[in-house]
C-alpha cells in the first residue's frame, strides 16, 4: 500500500536518510527498530510530510496506493498532503504530555480533524440542503444546520474516546490535557488518529514516555485497532522486545539505512546483520546474561573470605519511614493537606550491593531516595547512615551537567565541595586534577575529554562523567535515579557494564532506581518493588523473578 | 474567590507599604516645603506659622496617621502650590481629577494601536518566509526601540503638525471643551508612545510564536492536516500570547502611570508632568498620592493581567 523507493533525506549536513526503499501491505504492522540517531523518525516524518522545512529530500519517491506523494527535487505538495494527513494516514506522537494542545479541550482537539476533512463534504451538503424549501429560514435554519452539525460532530468524538478505552467520556471530551494521565492522553492522541479511519498509522515510540503497565494497555489497543479497522501500522521503536510482541515484519536501521528487514521471528533467532546481533544481546533480558550478573556477586563475596551476605553490614538502616509532603492550598488561611507519598517503608541497604529499586512513576521512588539523602523535610521514621556523603546520579544526563564549565572543571567539583565542608580533606590542586584525570580512565573516556564542555559530548559519555562526579569522592553510597532511563540500548548496556564493574572496583554501595525491571535485573544483587508508596516486596534478585509473590510483581515481570 | 480576597489583601498591604516607603522619603529627601514656598528671604516667624498652618510643626509618625487616616476618608488634602482661587489652595483629590482623564485617554489611545498593530504585525512576521520583509522588520523594530520617545515626539509633531499639518502642535484642546477634538490631538502623542513598544511587543510575539511553533502540539496539528494558517492562528497564537499577556501588562501598567515625556514634548496636562513639577515644588500632598495611584494601576493591571492568564491557560488555575 505504501511504497518507499530509495529515499534519501539531508538537513543542512550529510544525509540522515540514505537509500531507504521499503513497503507497507494493507493492514501489515511494520516495526522499524533502531537507536537513536538512526533516523528512523525522520523516515516516518517525511513520510507523513511533517520533516522540518530545513529537510530536503535528495533522492528517491513516496507513493500511497499508486498515487505520487513526493519526489526528490520537487517541493512538497502540501495541498496534496493536507488531504493525507488525518484523513488517510495519522500520526501517534511519543510525547503524550507536550503532543496536545495545552490551552484546548481535548474533545475540540479530536474534533479538529473532523472539522479539517469533513469541510468540503458538509459545505456541499449545506448547498444541496440550500434548495429544498423547509431550510430556507435564512439565518436561524443555517445557525440550526451547523448546531446539527456540532452535535454529530460531537458523538463521532466521543463514540470514538470510547474506542480507545476512556471511560466517562463525557468528562473527558471537556477535560483539558493537563487532566489527563499520560496513558489516557495518548489514547486521546490514538482516537484523534484513528477516527477517520485512516489505512496507515505511524506510530512514532508511542510508549516510551509511559509506564509498563500503560505501555502493555497501548500495545494492546493498537493491535486491537490494527484487527478492527484492518489499518496498516509502522511502529517505530527503539525496544526490540516491543516490536516483537507487535509487528508482523521489522527493519532495522542504523545511521539511516536499512540494516536488516525480515519477519519478526526470523530476526529475532536468526539475525544475519552484526548490528542486529549486537542490538538484541544489548537488550537487558532475563535470560542469557543472569548467571553472569549473580556469579560476579557470589565471586566478588568470596575473595572477601567472609562469603555469605546477612554477615555484611547494613550501610543505611531504614525503619517505618513515612515521607510526606504539604500540598499547600495556595493560600494565606488555607488549610494545608499532608500527601504522604511514601508509606512505613523499612529495609537495610548493605554495603558493597547494588540494591534495585523498581516502580513506576509516581511510586515514590524519587521520594524515597531523596529521603536517603536528607532532601525531605517531613519525615516520620529513622534512617541510620554508616556512609558518609551519600552522592546521586541523575536521569538527564543533558541538564544535570552545567553546560559552562569544563568536563575537568565538573569532576573537580564534589572534592572542592568535600575540602570546604571538611578542610582535613581539602586537597591541593595538583592531586585535585589528579584524582579527575584517574576518575576521567575509569570511567573509560580519554585524556582529550577533559578540557571539553558537556555540549560536546553525548548522552552516555554526559552519563559517564555523571558517575564519575558521584563516584570521585569515593563515598559509600550512590543513589542513581534511572541513570539509563534516557539512553539508547546499546548505550544503556555499556553504562550498566560500567557501573557493575566501578562498583566491583570500588566497593560503593548503590541503590539503583528504575522503572524498568530488566535493567533492574541485570544490575542488581537484590530488588524491592514499590507501588503506591509501599514496598510490596524485596528480596534477592534471582529470588523475586523466579518467585514473585505479590500481583503487581507479576504484572511487572509480565 | 478566595483567590479575589487574597489579591484584595495583597493590594490593601502593599498600600500601606509603600503609603508608609513614600511617606518616609520626604522625611529624608533634602528640602523644605517652607523654605521653598516663601523663599530664602522670609522672617523665622513666617516661616513658623506657615509651618503650623500646614501641620508641619508635628512629628512625622503623627503626622503619617492624620494624613492616612483622612486618605481613607476620602480626603487627600491641599495641595502646597496650586491654589484654586485667591484664599484656598486646590484640594489633591480635584487637582488629579482634572488631569487622570488626560493620561487615561493617552494610555487607552496607544493601547488601542499597540493591540491593533502589534499582534497582527507579530502574526505576520513570524508566518513570513520572506527574507526581505524580515530584514526590514529587524531593522524597522530595532529602530523603532532605540529613538527616545522626546525625539520621536519631536519626529511626529515634525512630521503631522509641520509638513502635514494635521494638528496644532501645542494647540491641546481640554477634553472639557470639546471631546473629540481632544481625542483628535491626542492622537498624535499616543503615537509617540505607542510606536517603541509596538516595536517590542511585534518582536516578542514574533520570537514567542517562533519558539511555540516547535512545539508538539504544532507538530500534532499539521498531522491532522491543518493548514499553516490554521495552526497560526488556532494552535501557536494562544499559546504564544502568555508572555506577551505579562508584557502587555507591564506596557499598560507604564503608560497608565503618566509617559513624562510625551506629556513634556505635547504639553498635555496629564499626570506625568504634575508628577515631575510636584517633586520639584516638594509638593507633598499632590506626590503621595500620585505615588499610591501608580502603585494602585500596576497592582490592579497585574491582578489583571494574572485574571487572563487564567483565560488563556487552564492549567494555572488547578494549581
Amino acid at each position: 500500500m505504501i511504497k518507499i523507493k530509495h529515499l534519501s533525506v539531508a538537513f543542512d549536513g550529510p544525509e540522515v536518510v540514505k537509500d531507504v526503499s521499503f513497503e507497507i501491505g494493507d493492514g501489515e504492522i511494520l516495526g522499524v527498530v533502531g537507536e537513536s540517531g538512526s533516523g528512523k523518525s525522520v523516515t516516518a516524518l517525511t513520510l507523513m510530510g511533517l520533516v522540518a522545512e530545513t529537510a530536503r529530500v535528495t533522492s528517491g519517491e513516496i507513493y500511497y496506493d499508486d498515487q505520487l506523494l513526493l519526489e526528490a527535487g520537487v517541493p512538497r505538495n502540501t495541498a496534496l498532503y493536507r488531504e493525507y494527513q488525518g484523513q488517510k494516514m495519522s500520526m501517534v506522537f511519543q510525547e503524550p504530555m507536550t503532543s496536545l494542545n495545552p490551552t484546548m479541550k481535548v474533545g475540540a482537539q479530536v474534533e479538529e480533524v473532523l472539522i479539517l476533512h469533513d469541510r468540503q463534504g458538509s459545505s456541499y451538503e449545506t448547498k444541496k440542503e440550500a434548495k429544498t424549501p423547509e431550510a430556507k429560514n435564512g439565518l436561524a435554519g443555517w445557525h440550526q444546520r451547523r448546531m446539527e452539525e456540532k452535535e454529530r460532530r460531537r458523538a463521532r468524538v466521543l463514540d470514538a474516546l470510547r474506542g480507545v478505552g476512556l471511560r466517562d467520556v463525557e468528562r473527558v471530551y471537556d477535560c483539558y490535557p493537563h487532566q489527563l494521565s499520560g496513558g489516557m492522553r495518548q489514547r486521546v492522541m490514538i482516537a484523534m488518529a484513528v477516527i477517520l479511519h485512516p489505512g496507515l498509522i505511524i506510530a512514532d515510540e508511542p510508549t516510551t514516555a509511559l509506564d509498563v503497565t500503560v505501555q502493555n494497555q497501548i500495545i494492546d489497543l493498537l493491535k486491537k485497532i490494527n484487527q478492527e479497522q484492518k489499518n496498516s501500522l509502522l511502529f517505530i521503536t527503539h525496544d526490540l522486545n516491543l516490536a516483537r510482541r507487535l509487528c508482523d515484519r521489522i527493519l532495522v536501521m542504523q545511521d539511516g539505512c536499512i540494516v536488516e528487514e525480515g519477519i519478526t521471528e526470523e530476526i529475532f533467532s536468526d539475525p544475519r546483520g552484526d548490528y542486529t546481533k549486537k542490538l538484541i544481546s544489548a537488550v537487558p533480558g532475563r535470560t542469557g546474561k543472569k548467571k553472569s550478573a549473580h556469579q560476579k556477586l557470589k565471586e566478588a563475596q568470596g575473595k572477601k573470605g567472609d562469603g555469605k551476605k546477612q554477615e555484611l553490614k547494613p550501610l543505611v538502616e531504614v525503619r517505618d519511614l513515612s515521607v510526606s509532603y504539604r500540598e499547600n492550598a495556595n493560600s494565606l488561611f488555607g488549610k494545608t493537606i499532608k500527601k504522604t507519598v511514601v508509606q512505613n517503608a523499612t529495609f537495610d541497604l548493605y554495603e558493597g550491593e547494588i540494591l534495585g529499586l523498581v516502580g513506576e512513576s509516581g511510586c515514590g521512588k524519587t521520594t524515597l531516595s531523596k529521603a536517603i539523602l536528607g532532601l525531605n523535610k517531613m519525615v516520620e521514621g529513622s534512617i541510620v547512615h554508616h556512609s558518609n556523603s551519600p552522592q546521586m546520579v541523575f536521569q538527564d544526563p543533558y541538564s544535570s551537567l552545567n553546560p559552562s564549565k569544563t568536563i575537568g572543571w565538573l569532576l573537580q567539583e564534589p572534592l572542592r565541595a568535600q575540602g570546604i565542608l571538611d578542610p582535613s580533606k581539602a586537597m591541593t590542586e595538583k592531586d585535585r586534577v589528579a584524582a579527575a584525570y584517574d576518575m576521567l580512565h575509569k570511567v573509560g573516556l580519554k585524556d582529550k575529554y577533559f578540557t571539553r564542555r558537556p555540549s560536546q559530548l553525548s548522552g552516555g559519555q554526559r552519563q559517564r562523567i555523571s558517575i564519575g562526579q558521584a563516584l570521585i569522592t569515593r563515598p559509600g553510597l550512590v543513589i542513581a535515579d534511572e541513570p539509563v532511563s534516557a539512553l539508547d540500548v546499546t548505550i544503556q548496556a555499556q553504562i550498566l557494564d560500567l557501573i557493575r564493574s566501578l562498583q566491583e572496583e570500588l566497593k560503593t554501595a548503590f541503590l539503583f532506581i528504575s522503572h524498568d525491571i530488566n535493567v533492574i535485573y541485570q544490575v542488581s544483587d537484590r530488588i524491592m518493588v514499590m507501588k503506591d508508596g509501599k514496598i510490596l516486596e524485596i528480596g534477592d534478585t534471582e529470588e523475586i523473578f523466579r518467585n514473585p509473590k505479590d500481583p503487581y510483581t507479576k504484572e511487572l515481570l509480565r | 474567590m478566595k483567590y479575589l480576597v487574597k489579591k484584595f489583601v495583597t493590594l490593601i498591604m502593599t498600600l500601606f507599604l509603600v503609603s508608609v516607603l513614600a511617606f518616609l522619603a520626604f522625611q529624608i529627601i533634602p528640602g523644605d516645603v517652607v523654605t521653598s514656598i516663601l523663599g530664602t528671604e522670609a522672617t523665622p516667624e513666617r516661616e513658623e506659622q506657615l509651618r503650623q498652618e500646614l501641620g508641619l510643626d508635628k512629628p512625622p509618625v503623627v503626622r503619617y496617621f492624620r494624613w492616612a487616616g483622612s486618605v481613607l476618608k476620602g480626603d487627600f488634602g491641599d495641595s502646597y502650590r496650586y491654589s484654586k482661587n485667591m484664599n484656598q489652595m486646590m484640594p489633591v483629590a480635584e487637582l488629579i481629577g482634572d488631569k487622570l482623564p488626560v493620561t487615561l485617554l493617552l494610555a487607552a489611545l496607544s493601547m488601542i494601536f499597540i493591540a491593533v498593530i502589534a499582534i497582527p504585525l507579530g502574526v505576520l512576521w513570524a508566518r513570513s518566509k520572506n527574507k526581505v520583509f524580515d530584514v526590514m522588520m529587524n531593522m524597522g523594530t530595532q529602530t523603532a526601540m532605540a529613538v527616545p520617545s522626546f525625539f520621536l515626539g519631536v519626529l511626529v509633531t515634525y512630521l503631522f503638525g509641520i509638513l502635514l499639518k494635521w494638528f496644532a502642535p501645542g494647540g491641546y484642546i481640554s477634553y472639557k471643551e470639546d471631546f473629540w477634538g481632544c481625542i483628535s490631538y491626542l492622537v498624535f502623542p499616543a503615537i509617540s508612545v505607542a510606536i517603541p513598544k509596538i516595536a517590542m511587543t511585534a518582536r516578542f510575539l514574533r520570537n514567542s510564536m517562533l519558539t511555540e511553533s516547535g512545539s508538539d502540539y504544532v507538530r500534532t496539528a499539521y498531522s491532522k492536516g491543518a493548514s499553516e494558517r490554521r495552526v497560526a492562528y488556532f494552535h501557536v497564537l494562544r499559546n504564544a500570547m502568555m508572555p506577551v499577556v505579562t508584557f502587555l501588562g507591564m506596557i499598560i501598567a507604564e503608560i497608565v502611570a503618566g509617559s513624562i515625556v510625551v506629556e513634556q514634548v505635547f504639553s498635555l496636562p496629564g499626570i506625568g508632568k504634575l508628577l515631575i513639577s510636584s517633586i520639584s515644588t516638594r509638593d507633598f500632598p499632590v506626590v503621595e498620592i500620585l505615588i499610591l495611584y501608580i502603585t494602585f494601576v500596576v497592582i490592579v493591571v497585574y491582578f489583571l493581567v494574572d485574571v487572563l492568564y487564567r483565560v488563556i491557560d487552564p492549567r494555572i488555575s488547578n494549581k
